[in-house]
């Protein structure tokens, strides 16, 4: 991996490359055709071209004008800041501490480089996020589809149900993470019990049908090792705890408006349950299921208020930095360059997922 | 019809230009609107104009009650001066606040900071350089006609702690920073009964801690029931990364430097030594630290209840004394043991080294140069002021960045009544004072307050972690060592 | 082997298509059954229904027990509020609020006496009730434009808008802050500061692209023969937005109320950032700002509770009063997803 990185550097930072390849690249691909045929001939068509050719229709103006208010603020609070990460991102070293100052930064790519090049921390963050993501997403999405099934063959109580399953979804991350952390804490030092406080409910719990305690929050260790996994599962157990109304709700709905003459055909063939399941369920089920797994990845990838909840701002010690947390973590500091490459770098991970995704359920929907 | 359609597309282009052009010129600083000056300021006499200063600190209730009394009698003098003051919670909340406010050009005109923040909010240079100000000959006028010199008279400038008024000069070019607010240090406290009961001596060499640590561990075992009855842990420590850094000022054997390229010198055989020996107290149960335990120490410490497990010595900060001292008893009126305090213990007790801590305040340039004026007479005022530095240290046990507050007969008293009991801040708070001259600070830089907070988990990795399989617990101790450099290295001194 | 493969024809009969057919199967399914034996069927009814009842236990305990995992935490919260301190530790496990020991409000009055609870409570109120209006006239715009109205870039403005669903949003956070700021919006004191305060904590959440999107899936339901019949008899479009499409599509406007609401209620980070006078901190703000300082603490968790309860008991009541507008809003994307 470092020889890579090293040739790389060498290849794009230094020497000709730097200047020739980056920066020419950068005036005829970005700046050329970007500019040319995205900016000039997309708002020359959308704008000007009904203005210009005679068939003005009136119309097409009345939609913008409707849409005005809502794309002047886009404008402001949602496009500009996305420009600034771009730029900030292609600015070496970008620091904004150091700007206000009247450090002048060079154009380059070093802040992708460095994002990557930082080893075990982009490591941990992306191992980290794909582990969660592959690990909730489908036992979230299973768990809700087993209690929308169960709603949906009760008749009495079936409100009061799902007023509860709903409970979670009304809350605030931060806070009850706070809960789960408390719930699961060892307080002490879990390695001399002489020195523990509180062993914390769960563990209480787990003595009294005789399990040892364990250490969920505490241990130190890297990415992946023994102290890793009880973290982790409190993670997936109040990810997915904290994902299940949404997934519920959904799933439920889309059970709601099945057509019901399924279930009466496979009532006569007086097919066994779970094969009604996995036959028809499912299958009618599929665009549901796709859309909660789809936004179930993007929520995935996004994961941080959780992590920072249960464990704190150093994410436990740096074992459970996510993509999120890695951005984050560089803003204190001011380093505001790496923060945005990190940001770009999340956004192509969640575009290129969302459109395997979308390939996938294409595929396999049934609609 | 050719020609508007070009004329169209060439002006469209040239707009959208223009707003790149707008957009980039904001992204790349000098903005035109921003509140903070990078430039030079010129020191000015406060006028009497309208001004309004911002102060960011992370005072509790209790302080901030006398800071609103502080600021009243302080616009008695200046009616015109409006100080608008808000809490962050915390240190960091307030370096958070401020990092993001100037990465917008924005800050405000005086905050709470430790040297490391300074350091960093200081690649701005946005931090007003405050030797201007303490030289200045101007007048302003209080509100009943008398004056004063904006700068520090020289009877001012000696009333100052020397070690507290030199920590604003710590940054490389000589030029004074900050002004010295309310300061703490670390302090040994132990259970003077039980010292007493057993006859024990009160150590003041590390050499002497670690004898009385198995001292205490024999004492116990030998009681009825043995250390399952009574568990102990000789000795809390409430923070890692202080332990570390005073460790290796007694030691003389570097932590960090504030030459770039060469930041972070802890990486060296002494200090993986005096960590591994003292592995070595923690396997022995002598010693644990906050960041180990989970909690504050002190909680040990003044736990009297039987069967729980007890600190009797605990290492904590100066200023947070009255968590030291143990419920009264159920008479309302007596404490179940009375509380000594003493200095940390020391490698070599002759030139003692311990560590200095507390808020210290900074100024930010701004375009108007009434309000530095401003917010410079108040910080003046408020770390000068005999009353207000006495009220805010018997209110929380931080000693005085000045020495004339001895003086006030209200403090004086106040010292007067220093125990091991309800009097325990005020032993602490006199302590803290006569300590002045083995005070150390350690480089500020930018990184170094991660840098600190390294520390503290490189201490709890090396106590608690496991070697891997073929590893020696030197060799693990090398390699957590290497990781904490090479992660600091990295991302601040690359 | 066949029974699956009918199966399989059966789902992939598009379900509009075999609505007719319907009574005619109930007609074959009690055909079939009258041709077994009387005993026979009697027998099999009793063995299903046994199975049934058990089938129907079982459901209903699972449900109770995920039900149970679900409200645990919330349950934990209310009991650890109303505990004192010292007995945390202790006695941890007790789930039941009032197991003798002294249970009492005294981490809540806690709460009233450091904070000025109610003031925060009306900034909420105001900022949620504004910008919630604000946001639903730019959202039913919005929704109507992209429903309704057919216009050049129309597609491609609103594949830009779902794009932006992706991006964390916590890049933005930093520019937002800078242009706030260069519109001078962070200066709070003073005669014009409450207008500023409120400018910086509704203007930078007032498009939400969720909700659009939400509103114009509701508004392609209406059908477009409506909307052309609107234009023959020569109804503009505002009126026929006002007359017909708001109130068909009120559920979701409803709906989009109360969540936008509530995201006001629980929104923490971009008003700690940009609130610099304390007397327009939202009720998140200062109730986290009551309980951090940097005094030498141990931390409450009783007291934490209790606070964290307090910001909670709104958003329950307001759920469980309107729990079908909130549930219907957040599921009607999913269906037409």
């Amino acid at each position: 991996m470092d020889k890579v990185l090293t040739f790389l550097n060498t290849v794009f930072v230094q020497g000709f490359w730097k200047t020739f390849c980056v920066k020419w690249v950068w005036q005829t691909f970005c700046v050329k055709w970007v500019w040319q045929t995205f900016c000039v001939k997309w708002v020359y068509q959308t704008f000007c071209k009904d203005l210009v050719g005679k068939k003005l229709r009136f119309n097409s103006w009345k939609g913008w004008i409707y849409l005005l208010p809502a794309i002047i603020l886009l404008l402001i609070f949602t496009v500009y800041p996305i420009f600034n990460t771009v730029m900030m991102a292609f600015t070496n070293n970008y620091d904004s501490l150091e700007s206000i100052g009247g450090t002048s930064f060079e154009f380059g790519i070093d802040n992708f480089i460095t994002v990557i090049s930082s080893g075990d921390t982009f490591r941990t963050a992306i191992l980290n996020t794909m582990l969660l993501c592959v690990v909730t997403v489908p036992l979230s999405t299973m768990l809700a589809l087993l209690i929308a099934v169960a709603l949906n063959s009760i008749k009495p109580l079936q409100k009061f149900f799902q007023t509860i399953f709903f409970l979670p979804y009304v809350t605030n991350s931060i806070a009850i993470g706070m809960v789960f952390a408390a719930l699961f804490d060892v307080v002490g030092d879990f390695s001399k019990p002489y020195l523990v406080e509180s062993w914390g409910f769960i563990n209480t719990l787990l003595g009294k049908i005789g399990v040892q305690p364990v250490n969920w929050l505490d241990g130190i260790g890297v990415f992946g090792d023994a102290t890793y996994w009880p973290k982790f599962a409190v993670l997936v157990i109040y990810i997915v705890w904290n994902a299940l109304p949404f997934k519920i709700l959904i799933l439920l709905g889309g059970l709601q408006s099945v057509n019901k003459q399924y279930y009466e055909a496979a009532k006569i063939d007086s097919t066994p349950k779970w094969r009604v399941f996995t036959r028809i369920t499912v299958p009618l089920l599929s665009p549901m299921i796709a859309y909660v797994v789809i936004t179930g990845f993007i929520g995935g990838f996004k994961e941080y208020t959780s992590i920072i909840g249960i464990f704190g701002d150093s994410m436990a010690d740096g074992q459970l930095y996510t993509m999120v947390g890695f951005i984050y973590d560089a803003l204190p500091d001011a380093f505001y360059g790496e923060a945005s490459a990190a940001a770009l770098i999340l956004f192509a991970i969640i575009f290129a997922v969302t459109m395997v995704n979308l390939y996938v359920s294409k595929k396999k929907t049934h609609y | 019809m050719n020609k508007i359609k070009k004329l169209l597309i060439s002006l469209t282009a040239a707009a959208l230009a223009a707003t790149n052009v707008i957009g980039l010129a904001s992204c790349f600083g000098n903005n035109g609107g921003s509140k903070v000056n990078t430039g030079d300021v010129e020191v000015v006499a406060y006028d009497g104009s309208a001004v309004t200063v911002t102060f960011y600190h992370c005072m509790g209730q209790s302080l901030k009650g006398i800071l609103a009394e502080c600021i009243a009698d302080f616009n008695q003098l200046y009616p015109n001066i409006k100080i608008t003051d808000t809490s962050f919670g915390d240190y960091p909340g307030v370096r958070d606040q401020i990092t993001t406010e100037l990465s917008a050009g924005r800050a405000p005109s005086l905050a709470y900071c430790y040297p490391d923040h300074v350091a960093l909010y200081n690649k701005s240079k946005a931090v007003m350089t405050l030797d201007d100000y303490i030289a200045s000959e101007l007048e302003a006028t209080h509100a009943d006609g008398t004056k004063e010199i904006m700068g520090l008279t020289q009877a001012q400038k000696d009333d100052y702690v020397p070690f507290y008024y030199d920590e604003g000069k710590i940054y490389g070019d000589g030029k004074m920073y900050t002004l010295p607010m309310l300061k703490s240090t670390e302090l040994l406290y132990y259970n003077k009964t039980y010292f007493a009961e057993h006859k024990l001596t009160v150590p003041t060499t590390w050499d002497e801690m670690e004898t009385v640590c198995q001292q205490i561990i024999d004492i116990e075992s030998a009681k009825e029931g043995g250390l399952k009855a009574n568990p102990c842990i000789p000795l809390g420590y409430d923070s890692g990364a202080n332990w570390f850094i005073t460790m290796t000022e007694q030691l003389d054997s570097k932590y960090t430097s504030s030459e770039k390229g060469s930041y972070f010198l802890f990486n060296n055989e002494e200090n993986r030594a005096f960590v591994k020996k003292f592995k070595g107290w923690y396997d022995k149960g002598y010693v644990t630290t906050e960041e180990i335990f989970g909690s504050y120490t002190s909680d040990l410490f003044t736990q009297t209840e039987a069967g729980k497990t007890k600190a009797y010595m605990c290492i904590g900060s100066s200023a947070g004394a009255s968590y030291q001292r143990p419920d009264l008893n159920p008479d309302g009126q007596t404490y179940p043991f009375e509380v000594g305090v003493t200095m940390v213990p020391q490698e070599n007790p002759e030139t003692p080294k311990m560590i200095s801590q507390g808020p210290s305040l900074c100024l930010f340039k701004k375009d108007n140069p009434q309000e530095i004026a401003a917010a410079w007479l108040f910080a003046k005022y408020i770390t000068t002021s005999v009353e207000y530095q006495a009220r805010f240290s018997m209110n929380n046990g931080y000693a005085c960045a000045i020495q004339s507050v001895k003086d006030n007969s209200v403090y004086a008293d106040f010292l007067q009544k220093a125990d091991g009991g309800v009097g325990l801040q005020a032993s602490a708070v006199q302590l803290t004072m006569n300590y002045k001259d083995y005070y150390y600070v350690s480089p500020a830089f930018n990184g170094s307050s991660t840098a600190r907070d390294e520390m503290a988990t490189l201490m709890k990795n090396c106590f608690q972690q496991d070697p891997k399989s073929g590893e020696t617990e030197d060799q693990m101790i090398e390699r957590l060592f290497k990781d904490c450099y090479d992660k600091l290295k990295k991302k601040y001194d690359r | 082997m066949d029974e699956l493969k009918n199966e399989v024809t059966t789902q992939d009969v598009d379900p509009e298509v075999s609505v007719p057919t319907e009574p005619q199967t109930q007609t074959g399914d009690a055909l079939t059954q009258g041709v077994m034996h009387e005993r026979d069927m009697k027998k099999e009814t009793k063995k299903q229904d046994v199975m049934k009842i058990l089938g129907k236990i079982g459901v209903y305990l699972f449900l109770s027990v995920m039900a149970f995992i679900v409200v645990f935490p919330f349950l934990w919260m209310i009991a650890t509020s109303l505990k004192h301190l010292s007995e945390y530790y202790d006695s941890n496990l007790d789930l039941v609020l009032f197991p003798g020991g002294p249970r009492d409000f005294h981490n809540f009055a806690e709460v009233f006496t450091e904070t000025d609870l109610g003031r925060y409570f009306i900034n909420t109120l105001i900022v949620g009730v504004a910008s919630t209006f604000m946001s639903l006239i730019i959202t039913v715009l919005s929704a109507f434009a992209l429903s309704r109205l057919k216009f050049k870039g129309q597609n491609a403005f609103f594949a830009g808008l779902l794009a932006t669903m992706m991006i964390p949003g916590e890049l933005f956070t930093i520019t937002n802050y800078k242009t706030v700021a260069d519109l001078g919006w962070t200066n709070q004191f003073g005669d014009g500061g409450w207008f500023n305060a409120f400018l910086t904590l509704t203007l930078p959440f007032l498009v939400s692209v969720f909700y659009i999107y939400l509103l114009k899936q509701n508004f392609m339901q209406i059908p477009n023969e409506l909307y052309l019949a609107a234009k023959v008899d020569g109804t503009t479009d505002l009126k026929y937005l006002w007359k017909v499409m708001i109130p068909l599509a009120l559920p979701t406007l409803i709906s989009i109320t109360i969540l936008k609401m509530m995201g006001a209620w629980n929104t923490y980070m971009w008003p700690k950032l940009t609130t610099t006078n304390q007397d327009f901190y939202l009720i998140t703000i200062g109730l986290r700002e009551a309980f951090s300082s940097a005094d030498n603490q141990q931390p409450d968790i009783p007291l934490q509770m209790a606070a964290v309860t307090l910001v909670s008991i709104p958003l329950f009541l307001v759920f469980i009063f309107l729990r079908k507008y909130i549930m219907r809003g957040v599921s009607r994307s999913g269906i037409k997803g």
